[in-house]
């Protein structure tokens, strides 16, 4: 069986591996198709549905991170119905918590921010829900602010796939699910938890973040310059 | 029971013989019917109860358990056998009734007047029970109608078996499928013949077992799985905990074939923890097979190794997916996972696995007994065999139905259902649960297959059927599902998770009455987006109700979005109470009776009037929709409030002070617009619409072609019904707030449509139905044959027809009822000739019954053949076809189909009464658009004509009606005129506010209902007097407090 496979993507002729997703097979070849929790080193989940693509042949549409090449498979990117749909996933996603660019840690490095621009999200049609989200300081070095969190699942894989200490996890469910330490306890108390960060370098968004980054902390400290000014014999 | 493990032939038919024997032992037999639904119903009691009488009296009866046979309507049943006889299935079995069934029994009878059926044999499919002969009084089960039809293939053993005794499952053939997959030793000639049979999976997608078993087979790998999926969740379906309730061995043998065939050494079954009795009886029934030999190391002695394990579900509905139920046995979360990977190459713990519904392993059995030719019989050729229904909701006859795939809709619910309950048009369906759709009454035509059912944005799923008649709001029974999914959604990936809430949030919306043009657009484009990008099949599906009831339903969205009203009276919030929401003119029902039981007659009267300006008329011949509404009636009986109203309306009169009172009304008039309005037709439309016109500070003016005002009211309703000097008197509210009356005047004719438009500033067209309908038959055309409308109109006007002294009427509305009382009253013998049934009659029904007191004579199922005449061209006879009911039509009723049978009434006169239309020529000649039926056609919702100026309500756009419904069209027509004059909405600034009582009663009155006193059948049906004495003060009292305030919320309103 060859290990080379030929695909079309958008009516453009494509190299690729033999058991590649469409998504890896596309980023390989330098296309752009949108996602959020597919990230390159960790299993697919399928779970944001930014990445649906038409597949000529198959009546429904199929997520890009979760389906496999198929040799002479004919794909369509981004259509009308698609780029619509994208927006309303993202509308959604916007409308679900409470994502304050302006006094968020990752203002201009946040991958919702970055494609709510780049597929043209300007509004959101749907009523906000504005939950009453709790945000957790227990961690000495993190933060894991509900109110940014949109569900990808990156922090969970990549604290189980690459990591190994399966500290992160999803409990309850619906609208109500939210991002769980272990059996439900605050960061801090976490038995397995190594600090190691990488769920905080995973988080596309500004729900994990390194301490001592967000708007609020930016506190300016004045007074130790006014008295090394003044030790220094300066004008007061 | 002694266990015999059987290694052999001999060993099972030794098990088979002593099932027999318990079967049809050689002494009378009692089995109850203790499936979850019987038990609910009493089923526990009766069982103790002759077990007690049993023991007590030394009968020595055999007595048993068994499931449900699916008649939930008649639970609890009790099966009683006497040896020889028939088995007998008793209905509604109580305690009390043992030892009565005792008695009978012990005497060698069978208590006939409590019997649902008798079964001389039965067809097991894998065997055949004979019971015996004899009782021709009892009906054979498949002469019920709830039963006709059906065809019990999956339901084979259910309620005729014990579900605890794997002797007695042995006796009717069970386990034999087994036996022989297992001599055969050829699995793949076994997944062959499950092919050729096209099974396709039960639990909703259909998809063909032979080919997933296939796949399975040729997977490779150290462990298999097969897995039962009876993890039932779906609201209103239970066939799946009544399967396994009933005969659980059954599900058991599908399994361990399933297992042998795809080569898969274990089983699980995933069953609902809320299902206690099926886990129970299946943990029986996985011992017993264990003690049997038929689970474990070495299956009947062949070798095969299978073992069994059942786990209990922790109640979440995403866990019906295969997929998510996977997880969930793995010990994770119930999420789905994408597929592919499938199951059948990695399924649990990564091996691979077939997941089938209960259903589906039901099916095995028999088709490996039979063959695949037999089941293919049965069935459409795409969808072969049966699938078992749960027929809840609106019909009368609820249960377990088992019905070949392909059979139409219409047999389901009208044949098997027996129809609406209380004679409710049945208005949907919804099939397949939470994630189907809402199938509409005009397509019952439906076959019932997978096919089918997806082409019209439905699905099979697992087989609930909710049937909703015109008592369920259709936006709530969307909302009410996208609140099931959307509390069931797993939350993985964001369409459903966030899409389905804000679905929700809309819905609500819309049922608050808040929603408008925009929400409605974005709840469509939601539902469509959640469907084509959600991850599994919970997501996917979960629109169906929403887009399914939007294609087939828009007007009720659009009602509750431009009229904010709810028809059903479902969404509280849009409406004050029942009463009020069914009335065409929403009169403030609980108010006025609650001013009464204030003793505030004059208060009474101005909230009755200022709702409707013809109290005395509509109090004496509305269709009353209110009473069919009302709360009461669900304790006893729907509380008088027509009569009420008739009631003040006619003291009121009486009073000194009466005309004080309409100058009280005359004072809610609004300053003067300055703009005047016309009214053409002086009917009880046109007679509310310049009612109100003139409150709101118009001038309005009534064209008519007729010298005095009333229309229908004075030229067609006889003197006996409503006396003219009543109408006079109620006219004078109209007078009172300024109406000017103009007649008789031809519209157009004298005065032009463009005359009109040229002097008024808006003109409202409420001319109604005059032309009566005319039925061509042989003999139509002699000249004692006349139309209902003219010849009511000169008896009004004082002219006494020649009708000769026997009278046909033709019709069943309420002209024909009119027609032939007025005939009556001219001392005819009369004779009415109706088509279908006394229930299909739209005559009021208390018109119909008086009409008989007098002496009118009724032929039901009669359509007219011929007019015979006599030499003088008059008539002399009439001959009728008999029908008989045929299939049901569109409108929920059976059609008349003629017969051969020919009967000869000789008459006089032929007096047609089939229905009045619009006036063609008028129609015509008013150059308004005008709709396919000749109506005039108009805004829904604000009763514009295509002609701008020009409003039209009534009969005129509805075709023949009411009294009170024609007033509603007055009434609205005059608020959207007002608020396309003025460019404001002033409507509710003509209303006075009363202060009065708003705690709702304590406790319900004693009192019952209170009707009319009428008059001697022989007594009035000599005279033109009124036929009826309204309530007395003390009786008009007692019907107000009988009312219980369901307007009343929380305190206060």
């Amino acid at each position: 069986m060859p290990n080379r496979v030929s695909i079309r993507l958008d009516g453009e002729y494509i190299r690729a591996t033999r058991g590649q997703t469409i998504l890896e097979a596309a980023r390989a070849n330098g296309k752009f198709i949108p996602s959020l929790c597919a990230m390159k080193g960790l299993h697919p989940v399928g779970a944001c549905r930014l990445c649906v693509v038409e597949v000529a042949g198959v009546g429904r549409l199929l997520p890009a991170c979760t389906t496999a090449v198929q040799d002479g498979m004919s794909v369509t990117t981004a259509s009308e119905k698609l780029r619509h749909y994208r927006r309303m996933i993202l509308e959604l996603l916007f409308a679900e918590r409470n994502h304050v660019c302006a006094v968020c840690v990752s203002n201009g490095h946040c991958e919702l921010q970055a494609l709510a621009k780049r597929l043209g999200v300007t509004s959101v049609r749907y009523p906000y829900a504005f939950p009453r989200l709790e945000a957790d300081l227990t961690h000495p070095r993190y933060v894991l602010d509900h109110n940014r969190c949109i569900l990808c699942t990156r922090c969970v894989r990549v604290c189980s796939d690459v990591e190994g200490a399966y500290v992160w996890d999803i409990g309850a469910r619906g609208v109500q699910s939210r991002l769980v330490c272990e059996l439900n306890v605050p960061w801090g108390q976490s038995e397995n938890c190594t600090s190691c960060g990488k769920c905080v370098q995973a988080c596309p968004t500004g729900a994990l973040a390194e301490k001592g980054f967000a708007a609020e902390e930016m506190t300016k400290r004045l007074e130790p310059i006014a008295r090394l000014a003044s030790s220094r014999g300066g004008r007061i | 029971m002694t266990p015999h493990r059987i290694t052999d032939l001999a060993g099972f038919n030794t098990a088979r013989e002593a099932g027999l024997a318990k079967l049809l032992p050689p002494r009378p037999r009692i089995a109850v019917g203790m499936g979850t639904c019987g038990s609910g119903n009493g089923a526990e009691s009766v069982y103790h109860a002759f077990s007690d009488a049993i023991a007590g009296r030394g009968l020595g009866f055999a007595l048993s358990r068994v499931g449900c046979f699916g008649c939930c309507a008649e639970e609890p049943l009790v099966n009683v056998w006497l040896p020889g006889k028939p088995l007998v299935i008793l209905r509604r079995v109580q305690a009390s009734d043992v030892p009565a069934i005792l008695d009978d029994l012990a005497a060698g009878r069978v208590p006939e007047e409590i019997a649902l059926a008798q079964i001389e044999e039965w067809d097991h499919i894998t065997a055949h029970i004979k019971y015996g002969n004899g009782y021709p009084g009892i009906p054979s089960w498949d002469e019920v109608p709830f039963f006709k039809g059906q065809r019990k293939i999956v339901l084979r053993n259910c309620g005729l078996i014990s579900p605890d005794d794997i002797e007695e499952y042995l006796a009717v053939g069970g386990y034999q499928g087994l036996y022989k997959v297992l001599m055969d030793g050829n699995p793949d000639a076994a997944i062959e013949q499950i092919k050729a049979a096209k099974l396709r999976g039960r639990g909703g997608a259909g998809y063909q077992t032979g080919i997933k078993w296939e796949m399975m087979r040729k997977a490779r790998a150290e462990r298999k799985f097969v897995i039962c999926n009876a993890d039932e969740g779906d609201p209103g379906a239970y066939m799946n905990r009544n399967e396994i309730e009933s005969d659980p061995h059954a599900l058991l043998e599908g399994m361990i074939i399933g297992g042998y065939v795809m080569g898969a050494e274990e089983g699980i079954i995933y069953v609902r923890a809320e299902y206690p009795l099926a886990v129970h009886r299946l943990q029986l029934a996985i011992e017993q097979a264990r003690d049997y030999g038929i689970l474990g190391d070495n299956v009947l002695g062949r070798g095969f190794r299978f073992h069994l394990q059942l786990v209990e579900g922790a109640g979440a509905f995403v866990c019906g997916e295969e997929t998510a139920l996977i997880r969930s046995l793995e010990g994770r979360a119930g999420r789905p996972t994408p597929r592919p990977p499938y199951p059948a190459e990695s399924g649990l713990s990564g091996y691979p696995t077939t997941i089938n519904n209960v259903e589906t392993w039901y099916n095995v059995a028999p088709i490996l007994v039979k063959g695949p030719a037999w089941f293919t019989e049965t069935g459409s050729p795409k969808s072969p065999g049966t699938k078992v229904f749960s027929l809840v909701g609106k019909v009368q006859a609820t249960g377990l139905v088992e019905m070949p795939l392909g059979t139409p809709l219409k047999t389901f619910i009208y044949d098997v259902g027996g129809g609406g309950i209380h004679g409710r048009n049945i208005k949907a369906v919804q099939t397949g649960g939470p994630s189907g759709g809402c199938i509409p009454q005009d397509m019952f035509d439906t076959p019932v297959d997978y096919e089918t059912l997806a082409q019209i944005g439905s699905i099979m799923g697992s087989g609930g059927m909710v049937v909703m008649d015109e008592d369920n709001c259709m936006v709530d029974v969307a909302r009410y599902f996208i609140e099931f999914t959307q509390s069931e959604s797993c939350g993985k990936c964001v369409p459903c998770r966030v899409g389905l809430d804000k679905a929700l949030y809309y819905l609500n919306k819309f049922t608050r009455g808040e929603a408008t043009d925009r929400d409605l657009a974005l709840l469509d484009e939601l539902s469509r987006m959640v469907r084509d990008t959600s991850l599994c099949g919970l997501g996917q599906s979960a629109p169906n109700p929403v887009l399914t009831t939007m294609r087939h339903f828009m007007h009720e969205f659009e009602d509750h979005i431009r009229a904010r009203r709810c028809r059903a009276g479902v969404c509280e919030e849009l409406a004050l109470s029942p009463c009020e929401n069914s009335c065409p003119l929403h009169m403030n029902i609980p108010r006025y009776l609650q001013l009464l039981k204030e003793d505030r007659l004059e208060d009474a009267f101005l909230s009755v009037a200022i709702d409707n300006p013809l109290p005395a008329s509509t109090g004496r011949v509305c269709q009353h929709p209110c009473e069919n509404r009302c709360r009461r009636a669900t304790r006893d009986e729907s509380v008088n409030m027509r009569e009420v109203h008739r009631y003040i309306t006619d003291m009121a009169f009486e009073l000194p002070g009466y005309a004080k009172l309409l100058e009280r009304l005359a004072a809610c008039r609004l300053p003067p617009t300055g703009k005047k309005i016309a009214v053409v037709g002086g009917g009880p439309t046109g007679l509310a619409c310049a009612f109100y016109c003139a409150l709101l500070g118009h001038e309005a003016t009534i064209y008519d072609a007729n010298p005095k005002a009333g229309g229908m009211l004075r030229y067609a309703l006889p003197e006996y019904r409503l006396p003219k000097k009543v109408l006079d008197r109620e006219l004078d509210i109209v007078w009172s707030v300024g109406v000017r009356f103009v007649g008789p005047v031809k519209v157009p004719g004298e005065l032009s449509l463009n005359d009109l438009d040229a002097q008024y500033d808006a003109v409202f067209l409420a001319i109604g139905t005059w032309k009566e309908s005319w039925v061509y038959l042989p003999g139509t055309e002699l000249s004692g044959v006349r139309p209902a409308l003219p010849f009511l109109e000169g008896v009004a006007k004082g002219e006494t027809p020649a009708l000769g002294s026997r009278v046909v009427v033709i019709g069943g509305g309420n002209a024909a009822i009119d027609s032939a009382r007025t005939a009556l009253r001219l001392g005819a013998r009369v004779t009415i000739i109706y088509r279908r049934e006394r229930k299909d009659m739209p005559a009021i029904p208390e018109e119909t019954e008086a009409a008989e007191a007098e002496g009118a004579q009724i032929m039901f199922l009669a359509a007219p053949h011929r007019i015979v005449g006599n030499p003088d061209g008059g008539v002399q006879a009439i001959e009728v076809v008999k029908t008989r009911l045929g299939e049901y039509d569109a409108s929920g009723r059976r059609r008349p189909v003629p017969t051969d049978e020919i009967l000869r009434v000789e008459c006089d006169s032929v007096i047609l009464a089939v229905g009045e239309t619009v006036d063609q020529d008028f129609a015509k000649a008013s150059g308004l658009k005008i709709t396919p039926k000749g109506l005039i056609e108009v805004n829904r919702y604000t009763l514009e004509t295509s002609r701008p100026k020009f409003y039209a309500g009534g009969d005129l756009i509805t075709g023949a009606s009411n009294v009170s419904n024609a007033m509603g069209y007055g009434k609205k027509a005059a608020r959207f005129m007002d608020e396309w004059l003025m460019g404001e909405r002033r409507w509710e600034r003509i209303f006075p506010v009363w202060e009065y009582d708003q705690t709702a009663p304590p406790r319900a009155s004693a009192s019952r209902r209170h009707v009319v006193t009428e008059i001697a059948p022989a007594e009035r049906a000599q005279t033109f007097a009124e036929a009826t004495r309204g309530l007395t003060a003390v009786e008009a009292m007692e019907e107000a407090c009988r009312c219980l305030r369901c307007d009343v919320r929380n305190g206060h309103h």
